[in-house]
Order: structure tokens, then sequence, then C-alpha cells
């Protein structure tokens, strides 16, 4: 295995763990932090293949490995702002039905 | 061993123990601390790809200020104490099976995929960064600071208490709050 695919390995299983989380609890801060988990495994998986195996590969001004630190920079970003939605979301929920387990949020029925 | 197998091996442990305690355990905040470590590790991890700044950003994105929101996310909505009905073994069973199918797919794909030698320069200065986010990346870098303005905003409107859907008798502007000067 080539230095590439232990970092690749490492992102498989994060993202995984994520998901086991993501479906696993019921609790909307916890498949919240779960979802983080997610995200921090892609931008660890962009940064790993365009530092380490963007060889031939030219963005439209040249090198790659830079390219692929701007991109995790805005997925950063943007899972700074959803988690800022999410968690004044679940602080309305728990305002309006005095729970935040997603158990409890089935209003419709079908 | 070298120092650079040490570096990523402590990181990927660390990623992965976090990852699992914040999965796994039961108390909501037991959850946000192994999250917090899962991150570190990630930035263990980009530190030996040689991204300083980015293993910053995460550190100071992340662990500051997303596990203190969630941390006051916790205080305001769920009491730690209430009891929980625990989940049925099944459910966890199903969820574990689907993540490590998902797993051993993308395993698969990644061992079948051919991937390029490491680029010929490497750009991983900050300057770098700065410098494509403010020419090559810069629709991207206008749309970003967009978003986070409109999810501060937005996010400061959802939570906000809405002043006439209190219950009568406390309707706003009559009830002092409490720890408000009289």
């Amino acid at each position: 295995m080539s230095q590439l695919h232990w970092y690749l390995l490492v992102a498989v299983l994060l993202f995984c763990i994520g998901l086991y989380g993501l479906v696993q609890r019921r609790s909307l801060i916890a498949m919240l932090i779960a979802l983080e988990l997610m995200l921090a495994a892609i931008s660890l998986n962009v940064v790993a293949i365009t530092s380490l195996a963007g060889g031939d590969a030219e963005s439209a001004t040249g090198n790659v490995s830079s390219a692929g630190q701007v991109v995790a920079v805005i997925l950063i970003g943007v899972a700074a702002a959803e988690g800022a939605i999410a968690l004044s979301l679940f602080v309305a929920i728990q305002r309006e039905v005095q729970s935040i387990n997603v158990e409890d949020l089935s209003e419709l029925k079908g | 061993m070298n120092w650079d197998a040490f570096l990523f091996g402590s990181s990927a442990a660390l990623a992965l123990i976090g990852a699992l305690f914040a999965v796994s355990l039961k108390n909501i905040f037991h959850n946000i601390l192994g999250f917090a470590l899962a991150l570190v590790g990630v930035a263990g991890l980009f530190l030996t790809l040689g991204s300083d700044f980015l293993a910053i950003v995460l550190l100071l994105v992340y662990v500051g200020a997303l596990g203190i929101a969630m941390v006051y996310a916790v205080m305001l909505s769920q009491p730690l104490d209430t009891p929980r009905t625990p989940r049925s073994l099944p459910k966890i069973a199903g969820s574990a099976l689907l993540a490590a199918l998902v797993a051993m797919a993308l395993w698969l794909v990644i061992r079948r995929a051919h991937f390029p030698g490491p680029p010929e320069v490497l750009e991983v200065a900050p300057q770098w960064i700065g410098r494509r986010l403010l020419q090559d990346y810069v629709l991207a870098f206008e749309l970003i600071s967009v978003l986070l303005v409109v999810a501060m905003i937005g996010a400061v409107m959802v939570a906000r208490r809405d002043p006439a859907r209190r219950a009568p008798g406390t309707a706003a502007g009559t009830a002092p709050r409490p720890g408000a000067p009289r």
C-alpha cells in the first residue's frame, strides 16, 4: 500500500463511522456531530489526493496541490455555516416540541 | 520507525478513536469531546501532509467554534439526565452493516483506481492559498463570505424567542426578565 492509500483508508473509516452515527443516533446534535465527521473525512480526502497524487493534473493556472487546500478551506466554511444554522434550528425545535429526539419529531402520519 | 510514520499513525489513531467515541458513547457531552478529539487527529493528518494552515483553520473552526456552539446547544436544549430508551439491537446491527458495506465498496473502488504520482511542485505554503483564494477562486471566496453572513443572521433569527408567541400574562414588555435590572 502506498502512502496515499493509508490516508484514503483513514478517510474511508472516518466517513463510515460518521455514516454509522448518522443512521444509528436519535439525538439531532449527535447526528450533526456524525455529519461533521463525514465532512472532515471528505476534506481529508481532497487534501491527501491533491498533495500526494496530483501528478499530471493541472488546474487553470498551474499546480493542483494548493487548489486542493482551497477546496478544503471552502468545505470548512460551508460546514461552519451549516453547523450554525443546524444548532440554532435545534434550539428552536427544542422550544416548540420540548425534545430533540428525531423519533418525537414525526408529525406527518403515513 | 521514522518520525513521519509515527506522526501519521498517532494522528490516524487519534482521529479514529475520537470518531468512535463521538458516535458510540451515550452521553451527548462525551460525544462532543470525542468529536473534538477526532478533529485534533484530522488536523494532525493535515500536518503530515504539509498543510499547516489547514490544520490551524480546522482546529479553530471545528474544535474551537463548532465544538463550543455544540456545547451551547446541548446546554440550551437537552437535559443531560433524562432517561433514554436503549436502541434496539437489530437497528444497531443494521446501521453497522450499512456502514461496513459502504466502507467495503469505497475501499474496492480505491484499490482499483489508478492514482498518478505526487505533483512536481508542492504548493502548500499559506501564501499560495491566499493567492488562489483571491485570484482563481475569488467567486467561491465571495460566495462563502455571503453564505457565512447569511447563516449567522439566519441562526440568530431562527433561535430567537418570538415575543408574539409567548404565553398570555407574560406578554413581551410587561414581565421583567429574570436577571434584568429593575
